[in-house]
């Protein structure tokens, strides 16, 4: 029996409340619970992990078996697996302003069904409205004698609004999701404002493609940072040989007013008390002033590769950790937002984001962002929809010539290795020159 | 399972109808980080699903403890009181359906031993290539469904299944591949890691080419990004009658070109979706989409087949353990006149970045390229760097100008390479 070097538990169970509001119909309501653990083992040759639904917590020769398991699964792996050192500590989880479980289901549903009701307008066909919230306890131990529970408690809705005129059909999407407690009163605007945007989306042109400058609003520009230079600078990835970082440390990769940075500890919808490993969290600047500084770690690729901070590890419920993205930001500029669009004169605002991708070995990302305005003369002219960004990570970030003194932070979630994990991503207003822009039309 | 009939009787006495959906299984996985095997994991799953229905009022609620049976019924019972009630006309009655199973392979041993042959063959092929593996993995699952209701189903199946992947990089060129299948022996390890390192070989030092317009040959992977991500979900009925589906309105109507065919083929050997009930104990049946480019059927479950005075197509799916019903698919097939479509030269399309990012109501995208060759004869010729495809996933199927011979299984759909004239390319 190959010898274990260290294990951890982490368990977590909670319960998950939605509603679904659909075109005025309350399409189902209601709690839902989970119990879920994961169970980690380094033998000498690698990592045995046991994955279990419906976890009681054990101790003595129950708990020993459960090790005994892990380890022997060990034995299919063949890489011998150094922990870094690392610092420990947990961060208070902030105190939330209500707490939703302090809210009955009935007010949840009729606040939300404000909402939705918010977005009619004749030209819309459809209005969805939904409202989540996710109440985790965390506990974690592990061989080290290190311990930690802690109780975290999501909660936000997303309203939907489907314009539809003559066979064109548009969508106008808004959200609102956060750490810090009940976020469902006096939201009605943002139905209205999701019904406005699928409106006028209808009388929206098809951008045109091709190299242009562009000035992308703190939500798209977020989605920057995460997709072109978040997920490449993940250790894993890294490590495999799978990221156009690699030995790019005190490199100079973007313009001088470029930072970006990952901090799990600010309080915003990606926060971690603590890692997934029970590392403590921190900032790390990714990009410093345009050099590539520091790769997001667990404690193993820390080990392996360097060059960074531990404290990235991150899991769903019953799955082992990854290194993930927290909160993920391009630090703020002295730029102005009059100066951004004066400066880009002649080129294509680009506002909100519907998702994106990015392939670390290649290099290469795409987004793809809610809607945009033509830029002229340093002022936002016709509305243009589908627009859509891609390019190189590395000769993108030299582009970004202004940033703007703005930073805001939006909610979302990313996928990785078949985990979807709570973050947020945000940014000034960015100026990019020669941006790949994609849309369908043509001249 | 004494206690999924106890709780059949303890819901008589609260509601009209419930529904038991109960999911055990276990699976066993490698990770490969590069060539070497860092990480070994086993699971068990439990997921159980209650539904129940009173007055027109559908509640629900799931957990992953069974034991914990009586709260996740209170707690249905309680979520279908906010519930809006409608139409309902009950939960299916028992049918006499054929017991042999469709995705069950009982020789599969779910032992991290099998885990390791399959690796070890998919390292093998990747040798064929000079690209080097970055990551990959094979994992192995079983899993029973139990379906009960309080009209008296009681259906249980059990299936496995089989998946493989491998990830290879050369400079700064990239390869994906992946396998899955309900059996050991449908799987083909050797050729994931032979087309892994392939692409990402072959695609090294790829030229740009001009912004233009090309015809462009996707292939299953890359066009069952814009199906299942745009063109699937507008064949819900519960998107059709919400004002979700920009193909709504086009019943009897042509909708794509007219050699183009798609149905879910529930029944269908030895493929990954292939089940003889829906996730509501609905009997399944073929359902046809798109008849020779005329759109013929949309999918229903029950819920919104009572809701709008439709049958249900036995189209009820739950995504995981103790998910609830929503309208999908169970083998989703695009079928029509083959040719050979690589015979004349076209740009082919392995894979495509940021399908997800489409517009699902208009079917505007633009997306990434990954893997995209010139292909003259059936061989590829010289690879492309990089470069974006935009386009109408609707419109785009009224320009297909040829289906290949073979198809390819890529989750639950069954899809050719599909060949496309003239479809806008945004280069350097």
């Amino acid at each position: 029996m190959p010898e274990i070097q260290y294990y951890d538990l982490r368990h977590v169970t909670g319960q998950v409340t939605h509603i679904d509001i659909d075109n005025g119909v309350v399409e189902s309501a209601g709690t839902s619970f989970f119990n879920k653990a994961v169970i980690r083992v380094l033998s000498t040759t690698g990592w045995g992990v046991l994955q279990i639904d419906n976890f009681t917590p054990c101790s003595g020769k129950k708990f020993e078996s459960l090790l005994d398991t892990a380890c022997r699964l060990a034995r299919i792996t063949e890489e011998p697996v150094v922990l870094g050192d690392v610092p420990r500590g947990v961060l208070s989880v902030p105190p939330m302003r209500e707490d939703p479980r302090d809210v009955s289901i009935e007010e949840k549903s009729s606040l939300l069904s404000e909402i939705e009701q918010a977005a009619i307008h004749p030209l819309v066909v459809n209005r969805r409205a939904n409202f989540i919230e996710k109440i985790e306890n965390v506990l974690f131990n592990d061989s080290s004698e290190n311990e930690y529970s802690y109780e975290m408690c999501r909660s936000g809705f997303n309203v939907m609004a489907v314009a539809s005129r003559n066979g064109n059909v548009q969508m106008g999407y808004e959200r609102e999701h956060s750490i810090h407690g009940f976020n469902l009163r006096h939201q009605e605007r943002l139905g209205k404002k999701s019904a406005e945007i699928a409106v006028a989306l209808l009388d929206a042109g098809a951008a045109k493609a091709g190299k242009m400058r562009a000035v992308l609003d703190p939500e798209l520009a977020g989605v920057f940072a995460h997709e072109a230079v978040g997920h490449a600078s993940e250790g894993d990835l890294v490590n495999e040989g799978n990221s156009v970082l690699k030995g790019k440390t005190g490199q100079k990769i973007g313009n001088d007013n470029v930072t970006i940075v990952d901090d799990p500890g600010i309080h915003e919808f990606g926060f971690d008390p603590v890692d997934a490993e029970g590392v403590a969290v921190c900032r790390t600047e990714i990009i410093r002033k345009g050099v590539f500084n520091a790769f997001l770690h667990n404690r193993e690729t820390l080990s392996s590769l360097g060059n960074g901070v531990a404290g990235h590890a991150r899991a769903m419920p019953g799955e082992p950790p990854l290194v993930r993205m927290s909160n993920t930001f391009i630090e703020a500029g002295d730029s102005t937002e009059q100066e951004i669009f004066e400066e880009c004169k002649n080129g294509i605002f680009l506002k909100g984001s519907r998702g994106g991708q990015v392939d670390p070995g290649r290099g290469i990302f795409q987004f793809n962002a809610e809607y945009g305005y033509l830029v002229k003369n340093g002022e936002c002219t016709t509305m243009v929809r589908d627009v859509s960004l891609s390019g190189e990570i590395l000769s993108t970030l030299h582009k970004i010539i202004l940033c703007g003194n703005d930073r805001t932070m939006s909610p979302g979630y990313c996928g990785k290795g078949g985990q979807s994990v709570p973050v947020s991503d945000g940014a000034p207003h960015l100026l990019l020159y020669d941006a790949v822009v994609g849309g369908s039309g043509v001249d | 399972m004494a206690w999924i009939d106890q709780l059949l009787r303890e819901a008589e006495k609260i509601v009209d109808e419930t529904e038991v959906y109960f999911v055990q299984g276990n699976s066993v996985s490698a990770e490969l980080k590069q060539k070497k095997v860092n990480l070994a994991t086993a699971s068990e799953d439990y997921g159980l699903g209650i539904r129940t229905i009173h007055k027109g009022r559908i509640g629900s609620s799931s957990t992953n403890n069974p034991d914990q049976w009586r709260e996740c019924l209170a707690a249905a019972v309680a979520s279908g009181k906010l519930a809006t009630p409608q139409e309902w006309k009950g939960l299916p009655e028992p049918a006499n359906l054929p017991g042999a199973l469709l995705t069950f392979d009982s020789s599969l041993k779910i032992e991290p031993n099998v885990v390791i042959d399959l690796i070890e063959k998919m390292l093998d092929g990747a040798g064929k290539h000079p690209a080097d593996v970055a990551a990959g993995s094979a994992s192995l699952s079983s899993a029973v469904v139990t379906l009960a209701n309080s009209r008296g189903i009681r259906y249980s199946n059990k299936y496995t299944s089989v998946s493989l992947s491998l990830e290879a990089i050369q400079g700064h060129s990239t390869g994906y591949e992946f396998d899955h299948s309900c059996f050991l022996d449908k799987v083909d390890p050797a050729s994931v890691g032979q087309k892994a390192t392939f692409f990402a070989t072959e695609s090294n030092n790829g030229k740009e080419i001009a912004t233009g317009e090309y015809d462009v040959l996707l292939s299953p992977l890359a066009y069952g990004e814009l199906l299942g991500n745009v063109f699937i979900p507008a064949l819900s009925g519960r998107n059709v009658h919400a004002g979700r589906s920009r193909l709504a309105q086009s019943l009897g109507k042509p909708v794509t070109g007219p050699h183009i065919t798609m149905y879910d083929d529930p029944l269908l050997k030895m493929a990954n979706g292939s089940v003889r009930w829906d996730a509501e104990g609905t009997p399944t049946r073929k359902v046809d989409f798109i008849k020779e480019g005329i759109l013929e059927n949309f999918a229903y479950d029950l819920k919104t087949a009572y809701r709008f005075g439709k049958t249900s197509t036995a189209s009820a799916i739950r995504g995981g353990f103790g998910g609830l019903p929503s309208i999908g698919h169970h083998n989703f097939i695009v079928d029509g006149k083959r040719d050979e479509v690589a015979d004349e030269r076209v740009m082919y399309v392995h894979n495509i970045v940021g399908a997800h990012t489409a517009n699902p109501m208009s079917g505007d995208f633009s997306v990434e390229l990954s893997n995209a060759f010139w292909m003259m004869g059936g061989e590829f010729e010289t690879p492309i760097r990089s470069a974006m495809l935009s386009g109408n996933v609707f419109d785009l199927h009224q320009t297909v100008s040829g289906l290949s011979k073979e198809s390819r299984a890529i989750g639950s759909m069954i899809l050719p390479s599909v060949r496309i004239d003239k479809q806008r390319i945004i280069g350097n």
